[in-house]
């Protein structure tokens, strides 16, 4: 859904300033994060949570109310530096710093090996976002390196997932605890 | 110049290349072990044939040498070269095992590619690349051995590595949004470019955006508190692997730092650089020496240790003198030395007795002479002892500290060093020369190029450690010269 969102706010700010490179980035970037990259989770997902079920450490209701906190915090943040965005009037760092802190709250909050990688995705949307709100100038170098990132980088954790559930039958991170201090 | 860096780059590639076709075990492994050691002796030339320390570039400036690339270049080379050279004499004739035993051979040489490529770029989002395609390659390196606490390690450092360079990343781009008012919107990121416009920098963004890189790649280079991941992957990896993220991996991330440090010193002033790395640096020495007190795993031992490295490189830096400076950066290069020779050994040590745990290895000197000695050397080298370079390194920090009236801090860093000293030399001690084996060691001949790689580590360590060449001493200079100090 997010990310529906950064290809559209890519695809508005080519548009506005006729740049051709942020047009093919935004389509670039439904691609793979609006198509691919969902339906290998949601794989992922159906294969793996059909048979276990991963307790949450923070309720649902809470985490709503605390991820709310955590977006003010950025705007509220964010608002402090004098930076604007070239189509959003209102501060442009508040979402991206917002989406970074939400996405590391989802990361400590479920302590599942999937749920991380949607946390991590959630950052890396974040930081796309910033890229593009503030930088414009700099995505078609760095947008499309994330992205050619983002492939391996979910098809490593496809792997690693997968090899962690096979190991210990649950994709759990409160599992992983023979390596501590 | 330019000629000899592309050969230090492109030998890796082609060996990552050619060892993925043949695919034959034995031909890969020489073919590595050949193109690192080619790539140091690219590195040796373009650095000082060259005269790096004066400032070169090649390729319309977007591959730049200078005296802060040319330290690291150099550790991160020789690094490269000694691990190739280990690795095959670990891994050929099946003293050590990995389970990914095609494409170990090709990771390394793109894992050595990367780290080569980090120090020499000239533009930030390529350098943020290459930190980024190290982490992907060697966690893939430290789940080799297949076991399911190497894959519990490289889940966690492939997570909060890649956590981190998010958040670098977007440091890098405020970095770059600090400029668009005076180099336009468009411009390319180039350090040349970035230190050159500093002054004009918008300073609240690079605030910020230091902060954030500063928190992104320390998560890569093991700084307290963003260093979890590190002695796991340490301890996990194959041995070969445990030296090159340590002294190389790290080295690399703390390049990125430093690079971008320059800029922020250029813009804010060095005080606010400075007390970052300071904090930075102190919470991990101090941190990592009370966990190498107690430590069980010696290889987690060594992890820790250089957790404590890098605070200390950081204090180095921090602490803002010429002298210390200097101290900092021949410290990455025996630091590079040093945690080669002590994880080599300790290779040596976990193919005879199997276990990564302290108390089932005991007396050594009786079952492998040679490999006590390098292991036992290796640990008084890493402890700070004299004569070894890490001992200078540290002297000369410790000594910019108290003349930079940073008494404090120097008297942190002689304390601390104490400690880590003690629990590597009284753990390593009780490995090494007293007791008997509860298990029966496998006994094996020395295997003649771990030898090599060991005794060419001892070497580096012993030579710096009593005298530094001129061109070194030049290079050194220079790097100190450009992150600000004088000298």
């Amino acid at each position: 859904m997010q990310s529906v969102f950064a290809a559209g706010y890519t695809l508005l700010v080519g548009v506005d300033r006729a740049s051709p490179a942020l047009i093919v980035l935004a389509v670039w970037t439904a691609l793979i994060k609006v198509i691919v990259i969902p339906v290998s989770i949601d794989r992922q997902i159906t294969r793996q949570l059909s048979e276990h079920e991963v307790p949450l450490v923070v309720q649902v209701p809470m985490s709503l109310l605390l991820g709310t906190a955590l977006a003010g915090l950025a705007y509220w943040s964010s608002s402090v530096l004098p930076i604007h965005g070239a189509l959003l009037p209102t501060p442009a760092l508040g979402m991206p710093i917002a989406f970074v802190l939400v996405g590391f709250f989802f990361m400590i909050t479920r302590q599942n090996a999937v749920s991380q990688i949607v946390g991590l995705l959630t950052i890396e949307n974040g930081v796309f976002f910033a890229t593009v709100a503030i930088a414009p100038g700099l995505p078609f170098v760095i947008g499309f390196l994330l992205l050619l990132d983002l492939l391996p980088a979910v098809l490593f954790y496809g792997v690693f997932a997968r090899l962690i559930a096979a190991r210990t039958k649950s994709t759990s991170v409160q599992d992983m605890t023979v390596l501590r201090g | 110049m330019g000629a000899w860096l592309v050969i230090c780059l492109a030998l890796p590639v082609a060996a990552a290349a050619l060892s993925l076709l043949i695919g034959d075990r034995r031909a890969s492994a020489w073919l590595t072990a050949a193109a690192a050691s080619g790539a140091f002796a690219g590195a040796l030339v373009a650095v000082f044939a060259y005269h790096a320390s004066r400032g070169a570039s090649a390729f319309g400036g977007s591959i730049r040498l200078d005296g802060l690339s040319g330290v690291f270049l150099l550790a991160v080379a020789f690094v490269y070269a000694v691990v190739a050279i280990y690795s095959v004499g670990y891994l050929l004739p099946g003293i050590g095992h990995v389970r990914l035993r095609r494409i170990y051979w090709p990771l390394l040489n793109l894992f050595g590619f990367a780290l080569l490529a980090t120090p020499v770029v000239n533009n930030l989002c390529v350098m943020w690349v290459a930190v980024e395609l190290t982490t992907v390659v060697s966690a893939l390196l430290v789940t080799s051995e297949g076991s399911d606490q190497s894959l519990e390690a490289g889940w966690k450092y492939i997570v909060m590595g890649s956590a981190g360079l998010a958040i670098g990343l977007l440091g890098i781009v405020l970095i770059y949004a600090a400029g668009i008012a005076t180099l336009g919107d468009h411009y390319s990121p180039t350090f040349t470019t970035l230190v050159g416009a500093a002054p004009h920098l918008n300073r609240a963004l690079v605030h910020v955006g230091f902060a954030l890189a500063l928190v992104g790649f320390g998560t890569k280079v093991g700084l307290v508190p963003m260093h979890a991941w590190l002695p796991d992957a340490h301890s996990e990896g194959p041995s070969p692997i445990s030296a090159m993220l340590s002294g190389g991996l790290l080295a690399g991330a703390l390049y990125a730092v430093l690079r971008l440090g320059a800029i922020a010193q250029g813009a804010v002033g060095a005080s606010y650089v400075h007390v970052l790395l300071l904090v930075f640096g102190v919470a991990s020495l101090v941190l990592a020496g009370f966990f190498a007190l107690r430590q069980t795993n010696y290889k987690r031992l060594l992890a820790y240790s250089s957790i404590e490295h890098m605070g200390i490189i950081s204090l180095g830096i921090g602490i803002g003198g010429p002298i210390a400076a200097y101290g900092a950066f021949l410290h990455v290069i025996v630091h590079a030395a040093g945690k080669s020779l002590a994880f080599f050994g300790s290779g040596g040590l976990l193919s005879r007795y199997r276990s990564r745990e302290v108390d089932d290895v005991r007396g050594v000197m009786r079952a492998a002479p040679f490999t006590g000695v390098m292991v036992l050397l290796g640990a008084l080298a890493i402890a700070g002892l004299p004569p070894f370079g890490i001992f200078r390194s540290e002297l000369l920090i410790v000594t910019g500290g108290f003349s930079h009236s940073s008494f404090a801090i120097a008297g942190l860093l002689v304390l601390f060093a104490n400690v880590a000293f003690v629990g590597l030399y009284t753990t390593f001690h009780r490995m090494v020369l007293s007791g008997e084996p509860p298990v029966e060691p496998v006994r094996r001949r020395e295997q003649p190029l771990m030898g090599v790689a060991m005794l060419v580590s001892l070497a580096v360590l012993l030579v710096l450690g009593l005298w530094i060449p001129g061109p070194l001493d030049q290079l050194l200079h220079s790097a100190v010269g450009v992150i600000g100090g004088r000298s």
